[in-house]
């Protein structure tokens, strides 16, 4: 019965959130973009849902890649640690012991962040081919220069993400751990069953809005899309990707919002992804709030450059301390 | 080795953009070279979308020429074709009716705002701002719209011809009215635009200091138009030209000759286009619009300058048997490429395309000249 009953939680769980999550995109094109924009927008279903089946009946194509096959298995192997991510988070997975963890939890984050970066190092595209003639008409100022993709230099970028970028989401999740005193789910859980919500101390307030800096920075979102900026690495990473690749990277996109708002929802409220719970319409809305929150934001940013950048990781960053030692004491 | 290699930085990556790059809008290629992602020199070559059209002017009767003209550009088409008017005017010694100055100057500073809207719509989505980029083009639909009420078009309105505008243009009360209306729509959504955009910290924080022009190199550069003006430099040939005479407005400067001070140029420069207009408006004079009563005749070459949105636009040709010879183009973005080159040095390469943006760029019109090579 015990076993029946879980399996049901984690299988039903996982397909609710998959479910939802193909929906996010089109709720942040559509009803948050699009009316701030004065615009009418795509369909709901057009981003998370239609685009991604659209593009799994495309043709596909042969990437500029030193090694194609690693390189289109990314997408995927991204959307795995994704589902990972959040099947770990789901309470009847946490027989799991340390795989049920904070610790566990950051590092599948950081895996996710790697792929990015080798993305962005396994990709050619045709953007960036040099011209076949020098460039007379100008003289050519510097003709022998080394050339470099766009794809190196939102590789680079990832690179910086994951050495600092990420930080403040980090730092966030270390605010429930030091206020329950845990590195495990399961405590975290129990605590603010007891205690109340760690989102109500003053520490979880901090905490929610460095969580929330750094749900946007890991999404590649306005203002922080410095892998993807339009005015320099075009789409960075996922420049190259075509066909099912690419609803790949779609699906991942939908699923990672809904995961990181579900983590948010487990160390600051106390409430763990479980569809036989009713608090899991809590998650759900938190996991609704989060992209249009961002949303909004986005709308009315331009994108940041390093000038920005460094300064706003570095504020979030200790504002994200600041909640930490004010959980410690 | 050449003193030019000598001198030259030490690069450590190029990274090529375009012919066609999605935020460029326009094919060119723009090379940067970059040091930890800082640029340490660029270039820009354009050539890839030429069309010969002073080829095909060749040996065209005027008024056709003329015509083809306004295909060069879909943003400032009324200033190719007012300018070609002008010149054939100029060299035939035609006297256009003052009515019809007016029109055609209603006609040029409609243009002038919707080329600025674009320009800062445009510049915005550079931005990552992407809803500034709509508003402004929504804002600009009501220009659009007053454009297409006189032209019969939203981009080729062909509202000159020698001698004056044609009779389509003719603009009674009901135009009037409506343009009157238009000002004062226009008026209130720039200013609130203007209001919502300088007190945007975000938006400050990445435009301000960012591609700045020294006056210095401005001039240096050769600069034209507001790409000029916005450093400092208090020169409008609009000043020069008598068909502006009778109109009040001031030329607009800003200081700092980066991309703040270029965008803001644009929303102030908007404001006086309006004035201009309203003052057309409102003294427009009575009489015909449209001069015949001249004779064709072989002229010398010929060469008229005009202030349009983006600088200074030039036009020469000769006439032969009522066709045209030696038919030269500059357009003022031609003027500006140094400085947009020039203005991406050390700045981000974020920043790149926003430093080659400022300075309103339109290739694709500037493709004058092609060189061929053998590969």
């Amino acid at each position: 019965m015990d076993l029946t009953y879980s399996l049901i939680a984690v299988i039903g769980t996982l397909v609710v959130a998959f479910i939802v999550s193909l929906f996010l995109p089109g709720i942040e094109r559509k009803f948050i973009h699009a009316r701030i924009q004065q615009r009418v927008g795509p369909p709901i279903t057009s981003p998370g849902i239609m685009a991604p089946l659209k593009f799994f009946f495309k043709q596909t194509i042969t990437p500029e890649s030193p090694m194609p096959r690693l390189y289109n298995a990314l997408p995927l192997i991204s959307l795995i640690i994704v589902v990972i991510l959040l099947l770990f988070l789901i309470p009847q997975m946490y027989f799991v012991g340390a795989l049920a963890s904070i610790i566990a939890l950051v590092g599948f984050l950081k895996v996710e962040e790697i792929m990015y970066m080798f993305m962005g190092s396994l990709s050619r595209s045709v953007l960036s081919v040099r011209m076949p003639f020098p460039d007379k008409a100008k003289g050519a100022a510097h003709p022998e220069t080394p050339q470099s993709f766009f794809e190196d230099l939102s590789s680079l970028r990832a690179f910086r993400l994951i050495a600092f970028g990420s930080f403040p989401l980090y730092i966030a999740m270390f605010v429930a751990v030091a206020m329950t005193g845990s590195i495990y789910l399961q405590d975290i859980i129990n605590y603010q069953q007891v205690h109340g919500p760690i989102l109500f101390t003053v520490a979880g307030v901090m905490g929610a809005i460095v969580f929330f800096i750094g749900y946007m920075i890991l999404l590649n979102e306005y203002p922080f899309a410095i892998l993807k900026g339009k005015p320099d690495v075009v789409e960075g990473p996922y420049l190259e990707y075509a066909a099912k690749y690419r609803a790949y990277v779609y699906i991942t996109r939908g699923f990672l919002m809904f995961t990181l708002a579900t983590l948010f929802a487990t160390l600051f409220l106390g409430i763990a992804p479980n569809i036989l719970n009713p608090s899991f319409i809590i998650t759900l809305i938190v996991a609704l709030l989060f992209p249009m929150l961002m949303a909004v934001l986005s709308a009315f940013s331009p994108i940041f450059t390093y000038k920005q950048f460094y300064p706003t990781v570095a504020g979030v960053s200790i504002i994200g301390v600041l909640a930490i030692v004010a959980a410690l004491l | 080795m050449d003193d030019n290699k000598q001198n030259r930085t030490v690069i450590e990556a190029e990274i090529p953009m375009g012919t066609v790059h999605p935020a460029a809008l326009e094919p060119y290629r723009l090379r940067l070279f970059v040091e930890d992602e800082i640029v340490r020199d660029a270039e820009i070559t354009v050539g890839v979308n030429h069309r010969g059209v002073e080829r095909i002017m060749e040996g065209l009767p005027v008024e056709k020429a003329n015509s083809l003209t306004e295909k060069i550009c879909g943003i400032c088409s009324n200033s190719h074709i007012w300018n070609s008017c002008r010149t054939g005017e100029i060299a035939l010694g035609i006297e256009v009716p003052e009515r019809a100055t007016y029109i055609r100057i209603i006609m040029e500073e409609l243009e002038r705002l919707h080329s600025h809207l674009l320009y800062l719509a445009h510049g915005s989505e550079v931005l990552g701002h992407e809803t500034f980029s709509m508003r402004l083009f929504y804002i600009r639909e009501t220009v659009m719209d007053l454009l297409g009420m006189i032209g019969g078009n939203r981009v080729q309105y062909g509202s000159a011809v020698l001698g004056g505008v044609r009779p389509r243009c003719e603009l009674d009360e009901m135009r009037l009215q409506k343009i009157t209306e238009g000002m004062d729509l226009l008026e209130e959504k720039i200013t609130a635009f203007a209001d919502r955009f300088v007190s945007d910290p975000m938006v400050m924080s990445r435009i301000t200091g960012v591609g700045v022009i020294s006056q210095k190199d401005a001039l240096r550069l050769a600069c034209t138009g507001p790409t000029l003006r916005a450093t400092g430099v208090a020169r409008d040939l609009r000043r020069e030209m008598e068909e502006y005479d009778p109109f009040e407005f001031d030329v607009i400067t800003q200081d700092d000759g980066d991309v703040k001070s270029q965008l803001l140029m644009r929303v102030f420069e908007n404001f006086e286009a309006i004035k201009i207009i309203r003052q057309a408006v409102r003294d427009l004079p009575d009489g015909p619009i449209t001069n015949r009563s001249w004779e064709m005749q072989d002229t010398p070459l010929t060469k008229s300058y005009i202030e349009v949105p983006r600088g200074t636009l030039y036009h020469s040709y000769s006439l032969e048997d009522g066709r045209v010879r030696n038919c030269v183009i500059r357009t003022p973005s031609m003027a500006n490429i140094g400085a947009m080159q020039h203005a991406c040095i050390g700045h981000h390469i974020t920043d790149a395309q926003l430093s080659v943006v400022q300075c309103d760029p339109c290739f694709t019109c500037t493709d004058r000249a092609i060189e061929i090579i053998k590969i």
